[in-house]
């Protein structure tokens, strides 16, 4: 819908642009679309010069086909696998977290999820030694606890503190402030502007729910459109960077006996590639428990349905037993 | 600076006219100017102008931003986050086995749940942090102010009365076992009158005063800095009741749960919020399966051993 400027394109003059208006010609769409000789005839424009235009604009504003070896070989040089720092999470993710998408990991409160996404940025900075973004919009990220878990797998204390001088935490608190968050992201990543941020590899976002959800239900479909405009970023910076992008998300039932199910609706089920369920093992008030369980909701490599056994406890998160599988019907 | 035009705080009906007029990013917006907008989009100046203002305070020029200007995210690494931390203290409890759990205290800048049956002490406890956030700096406590937010009508002032005094007389035993100078410098100015005068009561009697209430917290305070503690006595009580609209009270309540964890941190309070486990098991679970999702510091405290049912 990108409207037709003076200047969009050589040969695209203003006198050009009023006489095209003047005959409902506004958009690039209604160009390209509209038939050229009518238009030369009524706008008193000549053929030739359309023409060029067009081939113009077709070239500028277009997308490029290319085929699948192309796309392969594309694939083979630009996807990373980044560990998420549990062996049994990593083997029911296909070992690991794969740049270029997008990956959720859902639950309950207090279920887990922020403390593997802690995990996951100790992980990549010190075992990695790259850049993590955090993105915190719950007030939930506790850097003592990451330092606990890097001394859990560090012993040298100068790589503990590179570590956490390499995971940047960004604090936003409303869906606007997490565009614009990305918004700078971006900027900062097509300038690749040399500054503290150096290679930067995964996006962390803790949580995705708790800012759309004050926006959706009721009449306008405002909060709709802008999950989708939030949904519509981060796939992009993920395939254009080749970054992985890590997610977190509520989830509901339907009643109150009914099964678990990932919040913010059936549009946003679609946005990321890959869905991870956790639960607690045994909810009970007296036995404190650092077990969870993960199982695979969604996934384009996997078969779904698949449970591994988790250990969020002190220290880092580790395997405590051999992961199970079960296969989903 | 190619932000999108659907990515702006702007209101939906002006959004919904900026696409239609074939607007994509946010420079575009800017390089036409208040008159040529409001030619395209048939709006009057002033609401022009007042757009453009939104889109430049979103997006600032590539001037100030490699000028360092990070004033609207906030942004730091882990490292200084943890040194942040580190430095910050905790409001005690007098409670030594309740400190222990939570970690040396109720800790700044996070949200801690308080949950139990009626009658169990979740107002008392309250009150005790309303005056325990108050104890000056040399005694190990953090020298601030509170807010009271009131939703049952449960705060007795009375009550507030015996627990201040015994709080001043427990600093004057120590600063007489220590006799140090600032010790009793500031056993000067801690007395009954200026703890009950630092405590800021607010009574909200439905869900709109509340919200109302928690909405314009901000600008209170930003007036009294020193605020440190923020107490909502029975957040979900006025949820409970009267309300048909299931997917309205979520909305609301996320919304004020936002709200709250924003308070939280930019003014480096503790924020406590009450809830009140009740045995009718299908709108308490609910409202707490809501409630429960704003981050707790360590366990919420329950202390009867009621389970839910």
């Amino acid at each position: 819908m990108v409207v037709l400027r003076a200047g969009l394109c050589p040969g695209l003059t203003e006198e050009m642009i009023q006489l095209l208006r003047a005959n409902g010609i506004r958009t690039v769409v209604d160009f390209v679309s509209s038939d050229l000789e009518e238009v030369a005839q009524k706008c008193s424009l000549s053929y030739k010069a359309l023409v060029a235009v067009r081939r113009v604009l077709l070239a500028q504003f277009s997308a490029f086909p290319t085929n699948g070896a192309d796309l392969y070989e594309e694939l083979k040089s630009s996807t990373a696998i980044l560990p998420t720092g549990s062996p049994s999470l990593d083997q029911l993710l296909d070992s690991g977290l794969y740049t270029g998408e997008v990956t959720e990991l859902m639950g309950a409160p207090g279920s887990g999820k922020t403390q593997v996404c802690l995990g996951i940025a100790a992980s990549v900075s010190l075992g990695l030694k790259q850049h993590v973004l955090f993105l915190d919009s719950t007030g939930g990220f506790t850097a003592s606890r990451l330092y606990q878990i890097l001394r859990a797998r560090a012993e040298d204390g100068e790589e503990q503190l590179e570590a956490l001088q390499r995971i940047q935490v960004v604090r936003v608190f409303n869906i606007y402030e997490m565009l614009s968050a990305l918004q700078e992201l971006r900027d900062r990543l097509s300038q690749q502007v040399v500054s503290s941020m150096g290679p930067l590899k995964i996006v962390v976002i803790d949580s995705v729910s708790a800012v759309i959800y004050p926006l959706l239900g009721g009449k306008h479909s405002e909060g709709l459109a802008i999950m989708m405009q939030l949904a519509r970023e981060l796939k992009t910076l993920a395939k254009e960077f080749s970054l992985a992008v890590v997610v977190t998300n509520q989830v509901t039932r339907e009643s109150s006996t009914g099964p678990l199910k990932p919040a913010l609706g059936r549009s946003w089920s679609f946005v990321p590639s890959t869905r991870v369920l956790l639960e607690s093992k045994e909810a009970t008030w007296e036995k404190a428990t650092t077990q969870r369980v993960a199982s695979l909701a969604k996934s384009s490599r996997q078969p779904t349905g698949i449970q591994v056994e988790l250990d969020i406890g002190n220290g880092d998160v580790q395997e405590l037993s051999p992961a199970t599988l079960t296969q989903g019907l | 600076m190619q932000r999108e035009v659907g990515s702006l705080p702007l209101a939906p009906a002006l959004r919904a006219k900026l696409v239609a007029a074939g607007f994509q990013t946010a420079q575009e917006l800017l390089e036409t100017g208040p008159c040529g907008l409001s030619k395209e989009l048939g709006i009057s100046k002033e609401e022009a102008l007042e757009a453009l203002q939104v889109v430049r305070q979103e997006c600032p020029g590539d001037v100030a931003r490699t000028a360092g200007g990070s004033g609207i995210t906030r942004k730091c690494t882990a490292l200084e986050l943890l040194e942040e931390e580190q430095a910050q203290g905790s409001i005690i409890t007098f409670c030594s086995a309740l400190d222990s759990i939570l970690g040396g205290g109720v800790q700044l800048t996070k949200i801690t749940e308080i949950c139990g049956a009626p009658g169990v002490g979740k107002t008392q406890l309250c009150m005790q942090l309303a005056v325990d956030v108050q104890i000056p700096e040399c005694f190990g406590g953090v020298a601030g102010e509170a807010v009271f937010i009131d939703t049952e009508g449960s705060f007795m002032v009375d009550r507030v009365v015996d627990i201040a005094t015994a709080c001043v007389q427990h600093c004057q035993l120590i600063a007489e076992a220590h006799q140090e100078e600032d010790h009793l410098k500031a056993l000067e100015t801690f007395s009954l009158e200026s703890i009950l005068s630092h405590i800021y009561y607010f009574r909200c009697r439905d869900y709109i005063e509340l919200l109302a209430q928690v909405y314009l917290l901000p600008d209170f305070l930003s007036e009294h800095s020193k605020v440190r503690l923020v107490v909502v006595d029975g957040i979900a009580f006025p949820f409970r009741h009267d309300f048909e609209d299931l997917s309205l009270r979520t909305r609301l309540l996320n919304g004020l749960a936002q709200q709250l964890i924003i308070i939280a941190h930019d003014h480096k309070s503790a924020v406590g919020d009450v809830v009140q486990i009740t045995k009718s098991e299908g709108v308490n679970h609910t409202i707490s399966h809501y409630i429960s999702w704003l981050p707790r510091c360590a366990a919420s405290s329950c202390h009867s051993k009621c389970r839910r049912y």
